[in-house]
């Protein structure tokens, strides 16, 4: 009853437009399951050919994803190519403008490398947004199953949880955790694991309910195959394609937030380099020299970008009924 | 029918809403109170005598099971006595009204430019679709909600405050203050929204009264812009209520870079200050009002589409 209001019109509100909507999104990423599972490997190869061509027909798709990988390589192998250290600090080398002293991207206020620490901040930054969307996926992809496909007062009570908690401002959230437990990454994170699992579970519920009625689920439970196993084994793996797709605009969101968050000053704490908290590091200098706060907010646009696009790519390739929208 | 519907599904709601507003109101309570730290430090000196400690400790009431601290507080708050602030005796609910005052502005503000520019450049985009004009809108759209609002918010202050100068870099007083914090809180809305407009009119647009509407000979104009339109707007409205909570988060940061003096801002400075009845008071009240905001978004919604009062009826 009390989830009327959203899947009334989750078909109305096609796209991943209210992906931004932050709690909202990917409402209607809903997969079609019926282009999904063909049983010979041979439509499975034609699948692959078929989202290659998906994904090449779209350039903006294309370029978007390569940022994204990129992106994400450069968090995790990043601080192996870091030039400099990026806590050493050399004050006679200050504020040094990009491309000069052996800097690519120039130096902050403490003399510390960017570029370096722009790594760093990456690395953080996509470590805090892939740890933290994780926890959420498998708490809400168990939530939105079990409601799903049990039904009744415990999905009436789930669907209850969901609707509180999603529509809620996660800052106020944060702000309240950061009252109970100081500021830092960890309230920030609980604060982002606390409302985004719900955005996962609606979509999942929403998904299950649908895959429940499908005839392959119907024939298992006929045959008698047990419960456990149909969800682990018929349910679970055809909710991943658009598990996918939110994922990837989840991460983009917490890379947003935790910048967010960090620049006001209750999230990620110096010497630990964000890429807000080193926005807001930088804040007081940005009038003389721009670089320390335009090199980590590029790096976040891109990023967040990047990720956004490839979610669209993404849900292109599973559901080929949205493409030319 | 029709009204009886409506009361029935708005009875609902509030059966719905009120446990919610009860249970967050504890949860707001007990997460501030929980927190690491004596209050009473952020009061009197670390080498206060212990009598004044415990004296204050006894004016705050702190020295009480903490449930009773609770009724205690939302008695008062009932009674229209909100606390005062730790650190300079004012009472917080004339803070709540001078600050929120400024929050209203601005927020309000920025939700009529959202609307504004949103919804004509989502039918726009819609109507000349996979065209320029629908490209440039798409382009909006996706920088508007990649761009972080703060490090846009930085941009603007580079641009319009220092290089050209012709606007405030923080702070109120002017309705000059006013411009960029609105432009940057108004910038996502608008991406948003103007996504969500276009496709759902692209939706409508496929429909087949657009057609019979097209056959009878109405002009392209009122065709797109007041049936399809009317139709179009139902999931906007929609968004509009879990937009209303978005927006106060947002605002809370855009305030704290611009030094503009609402509540958000407050609240900021009293919890990074631990000045426990400020944070808690307005804590209580930005969720009060998320809250009730979501209470009226689902009532508005029913009222506009009939489809929803008719799925709480089965």
């Amino acid at each position: 009853m009390f989830s009327t209001r959203r899947s009334t019109h989750a078909s109305a509100l096609a796209l991943g437009a209210e992906r931004a909507a932050v709690t909202d999104i990917g409402a209607n990423v809903t997969v079609d399951p019926a282009a999904a599972d063909y049983p010979e490997a041979r439509a499975g190869r034609a699948r692959t050919a078929e989202a290659w061509r998906t994904l090449a027909s779209n350039k903006l798709v294309l370029i978007g994803s390569v940022v994204a990988l990129a992106y994400v390589f450069l968090g995790i192998f990043g601080s192996m190519l870091a030039p400099y250290d990026y806590r050493a600090q050399n004050l006679a080398d200050a504020l040094l403008p990009p491309f000069s002293g052996g800097h690519i991207l120039g130096t902050d206020q403490l003399g510390r490398d960017m570029l370096s620490r722009v790594l760093e901040g990456l690395r953080i930054s996509l470590l805090v947004g892939v740890v933290i969307t994780s926890a959420s996926l498998v708490v809400g992809a168990l939530a939105g199953v079990l409601a799903g496909y049990f039904g009744g007062k415990g999905d009436k009570a789930i669907s209850a949880l969901i609707d509180i908690t999603w529509g809620f401002p996660l800052i106020l959230v944060a702000v309240l955790l950061v009252g109970a437990l100081g500021p830092g990454l960890a309230a920030m994170m609980l604060a982002v694991g606390i409302i985004n699992w719900a955005g996962f579970a609606r979509i999942i519920r929403g998904e299950t309910l649908a895959l429940r009625q499908r005839e392959f689920v119907e024939a298992a439970r006929a045959l008698g195959v047990p419960r456990r196993r149909i969800i682990r084994r018929h349910i679970l793996p055809h909710t991943i394609p658009v598990a996918l797709v939110m994922t990837s605009y989840y991460v983009a969101l917490a890379v947003i937030f935790e910048a967010g968050f960090s620049f006001i000053g209750l999230g990620a704490q110096p010497p630990l380099p964000s890429l807000g908290q080193m926005i807001a590091e930088g804040r007081n200098y940005m009038l003389v020299s721009h670089w320390v706060i335009t090199v980590p907010g590029v790096t976040i646009a891109l990023i967040v970008i990047g990720l956004n696009l490839l979610g669209d790519g993404l849900r292109d390739i599973f559901d080929p009924r949205l493409r030319d929208r | 029918m029709r009204a009886k519907g409506l009361l029935l599904y708005t009875g609902r709601q509030l059966a719905y809403t009120v446990p919610v507003a009860v249970a967050a109101s504890v949860l707001v309570f007990y997460s501030l109170r929980v927190a690491p730290g004596d209050p009473v430090n952020a009061v009197l000196s670390p080498l206060a005598q212990e009598e004044a400690r415990s004296a204050l400790r006894d004016r705050l009431g702190l020295d009480q099971p903490i449930w009773q601290q609770y009724f205690v507080y939302i008695g008062n708050v009932f009674q229209g006595d909100f606390g005062t602030s730790l650190l300079n005796g004012n009472s917080v609910g004339s803070l709540l009204v001078e600050f929120g005052k400024r929050t209203a502005l601005l927020a309000g503000l920025a939700l009529l430019v959202t609307y504004l520019v949103a919804i004509p450049l989502g039918v726009l985009a819609a109507v000349k679709r996979n065209t320029i004009w629908d490209q440039g809108a798409s382009l909006i759209g996706n920088l508007g909600m990649a761009i972080p609002n703060f490090w846009l918010a930085l941009l603007l202050i580079l641009l319009f405050s220092v290089n050209l100068a012709i606007l405030p870099v923080g702070g109120s007083g002017s309705a000059s203050h006013l411009v960029l914090p609105v432009i940057v809180l108004a910038v996502e809305g608008i991406a948003v929204t103007m996504r969500v407009t276009r496709s759902s009119m692209l939706e409508q647009l496929g429909q087949d009264y657009i057609r019979t509407l097209r056959a009878k000979g109405l002009s392209a104009w009122r065709v797109v812009w007041v049936h399809g339109l009317r139709n179009a707007l139902i999931p906007v409205i929609s968004l509009a209520g879990l937009r209303f909570g978005w927006l106060l988060g947002y605002t809370l940061i855009v305030e704290v870079v611009f030094r503009w003096p609402g509540i958000g801002f407050l609240l900021v400075d009293s919890v990074i200050r631990r000045d426990y009845p400020v944070a808690q008071t307005l804590s209580l009240v930005l969720t009060m009002t998320v809250v009730l905001g979501n209470f009226l978004a689902n009532v508005l919604y029913a009222a506009v589409d009939p489809r929803i009062r008719a799925g709480a009826r089965s």
